[in-house]
């Protein structure tokens, strides 16, 4: 226990510059939306903007539009953001590579050559990916009540607390589930760039899976192949709770990815 | 079981074989080293030392056979064997951007305990004071790195040391204080089983040299044995010029052959030598010592016994 805190502790170390400018970026992102969403309540333009979205938006949101067009609807905009979604992702995957990237390195032969059993990497990699997850959630979190506090119009309807953590709840299942299915493809590599690249390409494939699907009725028999079909931010602005479907399908995923990796990087050979 | 780690030898290996598809990198290797020697483990490149290592270590593991520490199997006693280990990789992999020093606190951490003074004389003797470990690796010559990664296998004083190529990159006067740290753990039992293609450093520290093959050992000997089996460089001269070819004996040689000298190759006794010259004007006799190098590289080819 106290080898693993060690080697927690410095790759936490390693990556908390990381972390902590990306969490920055995030939280001023949340404080900037909630400037432009105040900026259109003051003018009370949301419904004319709304009108202003090209037809195939409007019906790929669906009745969600007048939620999504609202005070409340941009606020959230950061948690289902496409830049954001595709930062987090990347980010989950660079990390949950770690071992690869360690391998690659010839650290791990240091490390490994210690009496260091090989299950505590792979658990080490998943505090890693768990506590980047809960800190850059917490600083978005943290930008949306600091922003909403300090600059939302008084006459805003703010989004309800239980709305914000599900959207944050959803994107964190959401990048742990990318993460066990990076750790796994990490954890039987030597090379973090092929196994990030690898991991990378899935997630785009299984994006544009998804996003045909919505569009494009004969894709739809395949798309439940996506994980990004059980991340659904508009349901949860339409004021459904988080569905326990999705919740159990992508964290199904995640711990599937989480435990494939023990046993792949338990069985593996390291040679750099 | 109850023996373990107390009268087992450091490295035991049996039958061990690593296969990666139909490449055989170790081919039934049966190896014991002894508590307290030094074993110069030699072979050239891809002939299955750094792999042997690795198996030590876990890092790889065996197609067949087995691999133990003081009794510890490498693979299903691993942390026991590793706890008692100490290895400096042939390249140290560590991230530029930590310090010297960092990077050898999370590695005695990782080995549960590490003296400090231990450390500081380890410091002291290969000359990598805290002023230079403050530094970030980036900044490190490769003889630096060299240090700080025997500092790093030497720091936590295992049992058994695992060394891959120790000297590479060192300077002369460092390389002393290497053989010098050698020898003072050899002095206090502990045993060191280091890969390295410097002959003259094997020749110098090791007790003896196991030496690999396309994965197969093909020789296990004392250094002093291994000199015996050198063939000699003998250099006749004489005082007027001899033109008579040689009729040498078995196992002789002839290097050179000049009207006032011979330069011969002898395995063997000098007797029947002696024999022959004793019709001949011979001014003088020039023995060479005889040179592992001369033994080993036979080895390395193919043609030794």
């Amino acid at each position: 226990m106290k080898r693993l805190l060690i080697l927690a502790r410095h790759s936490l170390g390693r990556i908390r510059l990381l972390l902590l400018v990306m969490g920055t970026l995030l939280a001023v992102f949340q404080v900037f939306l909630i400037v432009v969403a105040g900026s259109i309540q003051r003018s009370d333009a949301f419904e004319e903007i709304g009108a202003l979205l090209p037809p195939f938006v409007r019906e790929l949101l669906g009745p969600s539009v007048t939620s999504f067009m609202s005070f409340p609807g941009i606020v959230c905009v950061g948690y289902f953001h496409l830049s954001v979604m595709g930062a987090l992702i990347a980010l989950s995957i660079v990390l949950a590579t770690m071992p690869a990237s360690e391998i690659e390195t010839g650290f791990m032969d240091l490390i490994l050559s210690r009496p260091m059993a090989r299950h505590l990497i792979i658990t080490r990699t998943v505090l890693i990916v768990v506590i980047s997850t809960a800190a850059l959630l917490a600083m978005m979190l943290a930008g949306t009540w600091i922003g909403l506090n300090a600059l939302a119009p008084t006459d805003a309807r703010w989004p309800s607390p239980g709305l914000v953590l599900s959207l944050a709840a959803n994107l964190a299942l959401l990048m742990l589930c990318w993460s066990g299915i990076a750790m796994a493809i990490g954890s039987a590599a030597r090379r973090r760039s092929v196994a990030g690249g690898l991991a990378g390409v899935i997630a785009l494939a299984a994006f544009l899976l998804d996003y045909i699907a919505r569009a494009w009725k004969p894709a739809e028999s395949v798309a439940w192949l996506s994980p990004f079909r059980y991340f659904n931010p508009f349901q949860l602005l339409d004021g459904n709770p988080l569905s326990a479907k999705n919740v159990f399908v992508l964290g199904s995923i995640a711990v599937s990815g989480f435990v494939a990796s023990y046993v792949i990087f338990s069985r593996r050979d390291i040679s750099h | 079981m109850s023996s373990q780690g107390t009268d087992q030898p450091p490295i035991s290996i049996r039958k061990l074989s690593k296969q990666y598809g139909k490449l055989t990198a170790v081919k039934s290797l049966d190896l014991d080293v002894n508590e307290g020697e030094v074993l110069g483990f030699l072979g050239l490149n891809g002939a299955g030392k750094s792999t042997t290592i690795r198996i030590l270590l876990d890092l790889l593991r065996p197609t067949s056979g087995h691999a133990a520490i003081f009794g510890h199997d490498c693979q299903k006693q691993g942390l026991l064997a590793r706890a008692i280990t100490g290895y400096l990789p042939g390249e140290l992999g560590v991230y530029s951007d930590l310090t010297g020093l960092a990077v050898l606190d999370l590695l005695a951490g990782l080995n549960g305990k590490v003296s400090r003074k231990y450390r500081s004389d380890l410091q002291e003797r290969l000359e990598l004071p805290d002023s230079v470990l403050r530094r970030k690796l980036r900044e490190y010559s490769t003889g630096m790195k060299r240090k700080l990664g025997l500092i790093q296998a030497f720091q936590a004083d295992p049992r058994l040391l695992i060394l891959d190529e120790p000297t590479e990159g060192l300077d002369p006067l460092m390389q002393e204080s290497f053989y010098e740290l050698v020898a003072q753990v050899r002095q206090r039992g502990r045993t060191v089983f280091m890969s390295s293609h410097v002959l003259s450093e094997v020749e110098r520290v090791c007790d003896r040299i196991a030496l690999l093959r396309k994965g197969e050992l093909v020789l296990l000997s004392t250094v002093e044995e291994v000199r015996r089996l050198a063939p000699r460089r003998v250099h006749v001269y004489f005082d007027q010029d001899v033109t008579t070819t040689p009729q040498l004996p078995v196992g002789h040689e002839t290097v050179e052959i000049k009207p006032r000298e011979w330069s011969l190759q002898i395995e063997g006794l000098l007797g029947p030598l002696m024999s022959m010259l004793s019709s001949l004007p011979v001014r003088d006799l020039e023995i060479e010592e005889p040179r592992l190098e001369d033994v080993l590289i036979r080895y390395y080819m193919g043609t030794g016994e």
